[in-house]
């Protein structure tokens, strides 16, 4: 597909037109500069101070999430997470919120793919009352019966409501056709099903198996001095002691298994699949392209950060050109890479009205496609990083910006210079090199594609764009199983 | 003309906690000789720079018969200007590593920047452009038509509760125009046409009904040769801008409305009041502390018992204060097996204990911490800043109020809760809306 990109941007060049006044020489931005400790008990723990306003950003970061949900308890990691902040030893429930509230703060824990985040947010004045909270849930946490239950109605609550809309039922559909029954298969937040089958000990055990102060990572930004932060952390992590229970065994066994396989199963097994969810009743149509993205520490994370940007980050990337800017079918569009511990997915998305799903789900393919096909013009790839960059810029400027940056480095365990190396590595990404990491990652033809609406009005233009078509009512979906349907045998 | 000013800087506001003290938003304000209001907030620890555009003009000056049509008008500032061909502020920010956005108020349009800082005389010639004229074509119309029919079916339709928050806005007033959704209707955007985004432009996007608000990294000298150099030009028309004169009736008995939309997993309700407006300090900052005190945090009124109760599964509040009369909305989504009525009764149960007994000195102060760390948040990034003061200037006619409001929010007493509470929400009269799945409509009832 022909683009082309306005480049006469700064010369004077259309007739009757005035061109805007060229840049000034830029002002070099001074990054953050994180230092960091690490505890007697092994907990690290990382500093960025920042004095411009009176405010600071924490996480406590644990190295484990929902990757780590045994096979009958998705949603386990998840659950503890918001189980966590309910009562601990000496507080309950109430207490912890009513106290925290009173700082003005906010404290809030969940689960992402290979972490565990409790974040705090706080006036400068309120940190040290504050962060006794976050080590209190994090250290104490009681998992009280009613307290689970409580949590577990509500995350079932939420799923049925989520579960009535297309956009989040075509990406938990997604997850499942791009990892089968590996670990980053299965929704986060688990299934009513799946949550019904778990247990306060359940809770305990994840707890007591993977919060300890060696596989956590602390992390302060804001209006902090960092011998003041340090000395805090000891105050209210120094006793922390792990547990004698090293990492469950069949968990890391499961993680690393699925490791291996979901490297084989993307050589020999991965045979797309092309599904729609018919909700006919449903308001718009929701349509996900997927397929396996790659590790945070694969080398080509920049590269692929930059192909990205070309594809689907930003207003102006090519499938918010092609679908919003040029033919009016969405409000947006866009595509990530979302690199984990292990293989993460890469996706793209959009919603539409259900006629033109099918229409949007070609573009979306060959967009993925046409990216390996030509070259990137550099007056595109130019812009492209620098909107990559400025967004880096922007994710630093605030206290909650900085923490998450420092705590995803902390997490895949790469050097925290690294802040340093994001514009420079950026900037040294060539269109060879995002044409190479196309061909081989964002292939438009080992693709999965789900469109979430009603599927009379875009069944038959799909299929003929892509052959075989599964069609699967809301009544027969099973997000716990790699086929997606319910076993109708069972019960 | 230059009238320069220097906000005084007394206005402090101090947590009660502790010794922590807000900065301040330090702006200078000068009004250029065609009306054009302009504030500039220097903050040089990042090279970057957010610059704002607002328009005294939004969703209440929808043409009749064209709801939504200002929204729709925010998306075509987008396209052709006169020397600017369609998505070109694009290749001017997000290009160059920064973003641009706008958001189409009920009494305002904001447009807004933020760049790298020696882009900033760019971007003020492109702004100045864009308030100059706009060239849309017939093409790029009908086509930016389309995304925001696209953008109601994402907000409205795909939703399973866009429906009752569209409800809410069009139920909640009798006579005035903020009872037209800002998103508007498929039809009535399907009614707009060229000629109606001309007349748009010429009628309310004029220096006098604007304020630029630049704030982060320049030099204060350079801005101002290069605000009088782009925006003076600018004609001042001589025509009157025309305002919303409509007054919106007291609402004299409660008004209870059903309403059944396909594909809702669990009922709701949802409960708004009429408010002062937000210049009316003296109720509507207490208005805004007991949304605070209802809805703010899981130790909040509802949230413990709506939702630790496990009556709802969410529960909101929220003082949505406008530059006219505004809105004192609370909804409830009910878990599972759960009735609206049972979350009405424990509402009303609450706003009558708010109304009798005065709220403790520590639940007072816990609301106005989690006020002000909020706006410290908001004034961590220039554009936060930018928001802050456009806020001010909108809704409170003063930009002051970014700073003084918080020393009027420290300033609330348990009383002033307690007279809010009972002066609007129990003796005002509330619009109530039962929401439900369609499978709830009896059978052949006319709703």
């Amino acid at each position: 597909m022909k683009r082309t990109v306005l480049s006469l941007l700064f010369a004077a060049s259309l007739s009757a037109q005035v061109a805007p006044p060229p840049p000034a020489a830029p002002r070099e931005a001074k990054l953050p500069q994180p230092v960091e400790k690490t505890l007697a008990n092994g907990l690290r723990v990382i500093v960025v101070p920042k004095h411009d306003i009176p405010l600071v950003a924490a996480r406590l970061l644990i190295k484990a999430g929902g990757a780590a949900d045994p096979a009958d308890r998705e949603g386990l990691a998840s659950l503890t997470a918001t189980v966590l902040t309910q009562g601990t030893k000496t507080k309950s429930a109430e207490q912890i919120a009513r106290d925290v509230e009173a700082l003005g703060a906010t404290l809030t824990s969940d689960a992402g793919w290979d972490s565990t985040s409790v974040n705090l947010s706080v006036m400068s004045s309120n940190l040290t009352a504050a962060m006794a909270y976050v080590a209190d849930v994090a250290r104490n946490a009681t998992f009280a019966k009613d307290e689970l239950e409580r949590e577990r109605a509500q995350a079932i609550d939420s799923l049925q409501v989520a579960l009535t809309e297309p956009r989040p039922v075509a990406g938990m559909v997604a997850s499942r056709l791009i990892f089968g029954d590996a670990p980053y298969g299965h929704n986060l937040g688990g299934t009513p099903v799946s949550l019904g089958k778990i247990g306060r000990t359940d809770l305990v055990q994840f707890h007591a198996t993977h919060y300890r102060p060696d596989n956590a990572v602390l992390v302060l930004a804001g209006d902090v001095k960092a011998e003041d932060a340090f000395k805090l952390a000891e105050s209210q992590f120094g006793a922390w002691k792990s547990s004698s229970r090293r990492v469950d065994e069949s968990t890391s066994r499961r993680v690393a298994e699925s490791t291996s396989s979901s490297k084989t199963r993307r050589l020999e097994d991965s045979k797309p699949r092309v599904v729609v969810i018919d909700m006919p009743e449903s308001g718009q149509a929701a349509v996900v392209v997927g397929r396996q993205g790659i590790r945070r520490t694969d080398p080509a994370y920049l590269t692929a950060q930059v192909a990205n940007s070309v594809l689907g980050a930003g207003y102006s990337s090519r499938l918010n050109q092609e679908i919003r800017i040029k033919r009016g079918l969405s409000y947006g569009a866009g595509s990530s890479f979302e690199p984990r511990v292990d293989v993460g997915p890469f996706t793209a998305g959009t919603e539409t009205k259900h006629e033109s799903a099918a229409e949007v789900a070609g573009i979306v393919v060959g967009e993925m496609s046409q990216l390996s096909a030509a070259a990137v013009p550099e007056a595109e790839l130019t812009p492209r990083k620098a909107a990559l960059i400025g967004g880096f810029a922007q994710s630093l400027e605030t206290t909650s910006g900085i923490v998450t940056r420092v705590s995803s480095l902390a997490l895949y365990g790469l050097p925290l210079s690294d802040i340093n190396r994001y514009v420079s590595g950026v900037q040294a990404v060539t269109a060879a090199d995002v044409q190479k990491f196309a061909a081989s990652n964002l292939g438009g033809k080992d693709v999965n594609v789900v469109v979430a609406g009603d599927a009379s009005k875009f069944v038959e233009p799909l299929r003929k764009q892509f052959g075989e078509v599964e069609v699967i009512k809301p009544e027969e979906l099973d997000l716990s199983s790699p086929t997606l349907r319910v076993r109708k045998a069972k019960r | 003309m230059r009238l320069a000013r220097i906000a005084l800087l007394l206005l402090i506001a101090t947590a009660a906690s502790a010794a922590t003290t807000i900065p301040p938003i330090a702006y200078k304000h000068r009004v250029l000789p065609n009306g054009l209001e302009v504030y500039s907030v220097q903050d040089r620890s990042t090279p970057t720079v957010a610059i704002h555009v607002w328009y005294r003009v939004g969703s209440k000056d929808d043409p009749q018969g064209r709801s939504g049509f200002a929204h729709l008008f925010e998306h075509i500032m987008f396209k052709s200007t006169k020397n600017m061909p369609a998505e070109m502020m694009d290749r001017l920010t997000e290009d160059v590593g920064g973003f641009n956005n706008a958001t189409t108020f009920d009494d305002s349009t904001a447009y807004y920047e933020v760049v790298p800082s020696n882009y900033l005389e760019t971007l003020l010639w492109a702004e100045a452009d864009r308030m100059g004229a706009l060239t849309v074509d017939e093409g790029s119309f009908k086509s930016e038509r389309d995304v925001v029919k696209e953008e109601y079916r994402y907000r409205v339709l795909a939703p399973p509760y866009g429906k009752l928050f569209y409800a809410l806005v069009e139920q909640s007033f009798a006579a005035h125009p903020y009872k037209r959704p800002g998103i508007g209707s498929i039809e009535d955007l399907d009614a707009a046409t060229i000629a109606d985004v001309k007349a748009f432009h010429s009628t309310f996007y004029r220096p006098d009904n604007a304020v630029l608000i630049v704030a982060g990294d320049f030099e204060q000298q350079q801005l101002d040769g290069w605000v009088d150099k782009y925006f003076t030009p600018i004609a001042r028309p001589a025509t009157e801008i025309p305002r919303v004169s409509v007054q919106e009736p007291p609402r004299t008995e409660e008004k209870r409305i059903t309403e059944y939309a396909a594909n809702v997993p669990f009922p709701a309700v949802g409960m708004t009041w009429l408010t002062p407006r937000a210049r009316d300090h003296a109720d509507a900052v207490p208005l805004f502390v007991a949304a605070t005190i209802l809805a703010e945090g899981n130790s909040s009124r509802l949230q413990e018992k709506l939702v630790r109760g496990e009556i709802a599964q969410e529960a909101f509040a929220d003082a949505d204060l406008k530059e006219d009369l505004g809105l004192f909305g609370i909804v409830a989504i009910m878990g599972s097996g759960k009735q609206p009525a049972e979350a009405e009764k424990l509402i009303r149960a609450e706003l009558a204990a708010l109304a009798e007994k005065p709220v403790s000195a520590a639940e007072l102060e816990k609301a106005k911490n989690l006020i002000l760390t909020s706006a410290l948040r908001e004034r961590e990034t220039s554009n936060g800043k930018g928001f802050s003061l456009g806020e001010a200037l909108i809704l409170h006619h003063d930009a002051a109020f970014a700073n003084a409001g918080l020393a009027r929010v420290q300033a609330v007493t348990a009383a002033d809760v307690q007279r809010v509470t009972k002066k609007y929400l129990i003796e005002g009269k509330p619009v109530v809306i039962t929401y439900l799945d369609e499978s709830a409509k009896p059978a052949g009832g006319a709703q």
